[in-house]
């Protein structure tokens, strides 16, 4: 009998269990096949109103379990893109859904694409909404196009599945400036609040196809302060400044030496900046220390770099070349009074109580901090040949 | 023995009862008991007793005759359990020779000059007679005697030794367990030649009479832990037991675990190794499976292979078991709940590819791996359970229909169907059976985890099953241990298997002080060769 009550205890127990699982009335399980995956958002205006742009991938597209199908190579078709408008981005989203028959699903988005227009309005309430959404990531890559952010979304890659895919490899290959939307919220957040975000630009379509099959690269950067695009620079500049803010992935610089022709060409293998703020006197210097290694990738000079004195010649050039190309885009974004290069932190970390007092005037202040830049280069391996390739040997100066 | 003891109160439980007592199995004891139980001095009597006992039994034979041609005398014995031509040419002659002096007909004489059986046992209780003929016993009655004598001229037909099926390997000894106990205990008597190996007998099965022993080590194994064994036995009360799985069931400490807490194997070389580590051994006659415990989970994931492949070999294999362990538990639940639950966990392009494949599947994808896991169980039933010939048409048939024809026709997605497969490989790398079925059971209430609460479901059962295994004994011995709780000095056998000039001592099991294995310092290297 007791037995029996204790089955009867237990089976009740279980059933009480069960019920409190379903108390919360929350059930987020979604099939696979009732999500729309977003692989791109584009944000812009239109008169008044937010614009968004979603990329979308559709999979039946895409070939995998059909076997059947056979015709899977369709000319790159695997996205497809739709737009919603609203007053702010919820109710953009509240009509792009409308037009979509699946659940949007934010989990995938590769790339943030902002339209110029919508960079130079501000770009707050939008990264806000991005921030606090919880299926979106943090981690997308963020990127600003000139024209409209559905023009580039529109775009089908030959190469790539879709274009938010190829703009996010694109800003892995760190050639250029690689920023997610939880690095431009810190930029903004930081003590400059200002950031440098990457521009992207339609590479125009090969001849014979069609308008739409090209793709958008990353071409110059945008600069922003407080939360507002206020011009950009070229590649080479977006390259100056990356030296400073120690984020140099890959770099190649070519340098003509004295007394030679032709030119040496350094691969970056790993490079080191250090940044060396300094306050006398009311004035604000800042050193810059630069040390990298390179690779010679090419030398088309008749120096043979078994010699000494001409690897030292050389790494002297380059070093020079490099502290130009800095000093360069330094004084771009000097005119430009954006602090997008990190000294506000570096004297703000140094030099706390000085900085407290200037902190809101540093945009007058940065343009005149004086910069010191001492490069020095270090050359590793010359390649595959340690003496100038095809030139007879007596011509080659040892 | 127990039967005996049994035999006795069931006598005196029928007069005191009388028709009361409608048990079957009570009212056989008492049938049985109805009869003297102690011989008498007519041989006519003892026979006729033994005829009524033996009634409507044709492969009973009653061979009377003269010994020394003087005493009338009658063999009994079951035909097919014995060897006739031994009674025929040794027995039957020697007992009819006539003896020189006649007069003086000793018994004992008989026994000492005229037999010529090793194996010979007297009785005076016909309750034995009989269980000795029917356990294949010649029984010899002779008149005016109140003795008999049991000769031990037993054989029957039996299987030759035979590579174990169940636990084939590549290294190692072939020889496995055969049904018959007296060469099971051979086996490992030939393996562990020391006299402390001591083997106690046990019979269990009111009708089948069935033997059992325990094997264990005198010294290795704790004394309390035979007694707890033999305990444990004594109390099994039932009409036949006709495999240790019986036996298993009825002795196991958590009868509804899905966790064998028993190991089951067919190989003397894995009960001598387990004797060896202080553990016990039951074997039972006609089956070729002895059971050994106390156990670990552990045990039953090591193959006795690991101890005869070098040590580094064993461990890289031991960690691909293990690693498989957890696919066949969890992949399946994994994939549902990453589908349903977790789709930003996925890389982008793997999710897409998933998601083309089951862009038509018309089935919700945890309703996809519960048919499919199914499925599996079925074909993988109907593998073990048909006849050779229809075998090779059910794998062709699973492979087809499930494998390509369920694709094509969009009703299950191919990742499906290689989370299924990878599963079930993974289920099998288990060295031991019953361990694989219990992983692959638990797999299905995983899935419903997963199903309806995603990752979150997955670490439920995961506890759920861990807290489990964690109150698990096994003989008084914690499930999990040495790793819960910790043992460090027996990790060396489970996370690596190390070097056996390492291994020095025993695993340790409750009571157990005589832990020392072997000498230390036994690592082979050319400098020591002197020593």
């Amino acid at each position: 009998m007791s037995g029996l009550t204790k089955f009867k205890k237990m089976i009740i127990c279980f059933l009480i269990c069960s019920n409190c699982l379903l108390l919360s009335g929350c059930w987020d399980r979604v099939e696979l096949n009732d999500l729309a995956l977003v692989t791109g958002l584009g944000i812009d205006k239109k008169g008044k109103n937010t614009m968004l742009t979603v990329q979308l991938v559709v999979p039946k597209q895409l070939g995998g379990g059909m076997a059947m199908g056979g015709s899977n190579t369709k000319g790159g078709g695997a996205t497809i893109i739709r737009t919603g408008t609203g007053a702010v981005m919820a109710d953009a989203i509240r009509d792009l859904q409308e037009k979509i028959p699946r659940r949007l699903f934010w989990g995938h988005v590769k790339a943030v694409v902002f339209s110029e227009k919508v960079a130079k309005e501000g770009i707050r309430p939008y990264i806000d909404f991005l921030s606090r959404n919880p299926q979106m990531r943090l981690r997308s890559n963020m990127f600003i196009c000139k024209g409209s952010a559905k023009n580039v979304l529109e775009l089908s890659p030959p190469i790539e599945q879709s274009s938010a895919e190829v703009m996010r490899e694109l800003s892995e290959l760190q050639f250029l400036f690689r920023v997610t939307v939880k690095d431009a919220l810190q930029m903004l957040a930081g003590s400059t609040q200002t950031a440098a975000i990457p521009l992207v630009q339609i590479l125009p379509a090969q001849k014979g196809m069609s308008d739409l099959q090209t793709i958008a690269f990353i071409q110059r950067t945008a600069i922003f302060k407080k939360d507002r695009m206020i011009g950009s620079v070229n590649d080479k500049m977006s390259r100056g400044l990356l030296w400073i803010r120690n984020e140099v992935e890959q770099a190649n610089i070519t340098v003509s030496l004295k007394g030679a022709k032709g030119t040496i060409t350094a691969a970056i293998i790993k490079m080191h900046t250090k940044l060396i703020p300094e306050y006398k006197n009311g004035k604000w210097k800042m050193i810059v220390k630069i040390t990298s290694e390179d690779d010679v990738i090419s030398n088309a000079t008749n120096l043979s770099l078994y010699n000494k004195k001409h690897i030292h010649l050389a790494q002297k050039a380059l070093a020079d070349e490099t502290a130009n190309r800095i000093y360069a885009a330094l004084h771009k974004v000097q005119k430009m009074k954006a602090d997008v290069v990190g000294f506000g932190e570096a004297f703000h970390r140094k030099y706390p109580r000085q900085w407290n007092q200037v902190k809101d005037r540093w945009e007058d202040i940065f343009p005149n901090v004086e910069v010191t830049i001492k490069a020095k280069v270090n050359f590793r391996r010359p390649g595959m040949n340690t003496i100038p390739q095809g030139i007879p040997p007596e011509e080659v100066k040892k | 023995m127990r039967f005996f003891k049994k035999s006795r109160n069931g006598v005196t439980g029928n007069h005191q009862n009388g028709t009361t007592r409608n048990n079957e199995q009570e009212l056989y004891i008492a049938q049985q008991n109805a009869q003297p139980y102690v011989l008498s001095f007519n041989l006519e009597e003892n026979i006729e007793t033994l005829q009524s006992v033996y009634e409507n039994c044709v492969d009973v034979v009653f061979r009377s005759f003269q010994v020394a041609g003087t005493t009338n005398a009658v063999l009994v014995y079951i035909d097919g359990l014995v060897n006739v031509e031994e009674l025929d040419l040794v027995v039957l002659p020697s007992l009819m020779r006539p003896l020189s002096s006649i007069t003086d007909f000793d018994i004992h004489q008989l026994l000492s000059q005229t037999l010529t059986v090793s194996k010979v046992s007297k009785t005076q209780l016909m309750s034995e007679c009989i269980e000795s003929i029917s356990s294949g016993k010649a029984v010899l009655l002779i008149n005016r005697y109140n003795h008999a004598f049991s000769l031990g001229v037993g054989k029957w037909e039996k299987r030759s030794i035979d590579e174990p099926v169940g636990e084939a390997g590549i290294k190692g000894p072939r020889e496995g367990f055969i049904e018959s106990l007296g060469t099971n205990l051979a086996l490992v008597r030939r393996k562990v030649k020391s006299p402390n190996l001591k083997t106690k007998a046990i019979k269990i099965g009111t009708y089948t009479q069935t033997e059992v022993v325990v094997c264990y080590i005198e010294g290795l194994a704790h004394p309390a832990l035979i007694q707890e064994v033999e305990e444990r036995l004594h109390r099994i009360k039932i009409d036949g037991i006709l495999d240790v799985g019986y036996i298993e069931e009825l002795i196991e400490d958590n009868p509804y675990s899905p966790f064998p807490q028993m190991l089951n194997t067919e190989r003397p070389d894995v009960v001598a190794a387990s004797l060896l580590e202080g553990r016990f051994a039951i074997l039972q006659d006609g089956t070729p499976f002895a059971l050994v415990a106390p156990i670990s989970f552990y045990s039953l994931l090591q193959s006795h292979e690991d101890y005869y492949e070098r040590s580094l070999i064993s461990t890289v294999i031991r960690w691909v078991r293990y690693l498989f362990l957890l696919i066949s538990l969890f992949l399946p639940s994994l994939y549902v709940a990453l589908l349903t639950f977790h789709q930003e966990m996925v890389p982008t392009t793997l999710l897409l590819t998933m998601a083309a494949s089951r862009e038509l599947i018309p089935f919700p994808a945890l309703v996809e791996a519960l048919m499919m896991e199914v499925v599996f169980e079925a074909l993988r039933e109907a593998g073990v359970r048909l006849p050779k010939q229809a075998g090779a048409a059910v794998s062709i048939v699973g492979a087809l229909v499930i494998g390509q024809a369920a694709v094509q026709a969009g009703i299950v997605s191919a990742p499906m169907i290689m989370v299924v497969s990878l599963t079930g490989i993974a289920s099998f790398t288990v060295p031991r059976y019953a361990t694989g079925i219990a992983i692959r059971m638990l797999r299905f209430p995983m899935i419903l985890l997963a199903g309806s609460l995603g990752l979150l479901g997955v670490m439920l059962g995961l506890l759920l099953i861990l807290i489990h295994m964690a109150t698990l004994r096994s003989f008084g011995v914690p499930y999990l241990s040495p790793m819960a709780p910790m043992q460090g000095q027996d990790m060396k056998d489970v996370l690596v298997r190390a070097p056996l000039w390492k291994l020095n001592t025993r695993p340790q099991l409750p009571g157990i002080d005589n832990l020392t294995r072997q000498g230390s310092d036994q690592k082979p290297s050319p400098e020591n060769k002197d020593q």
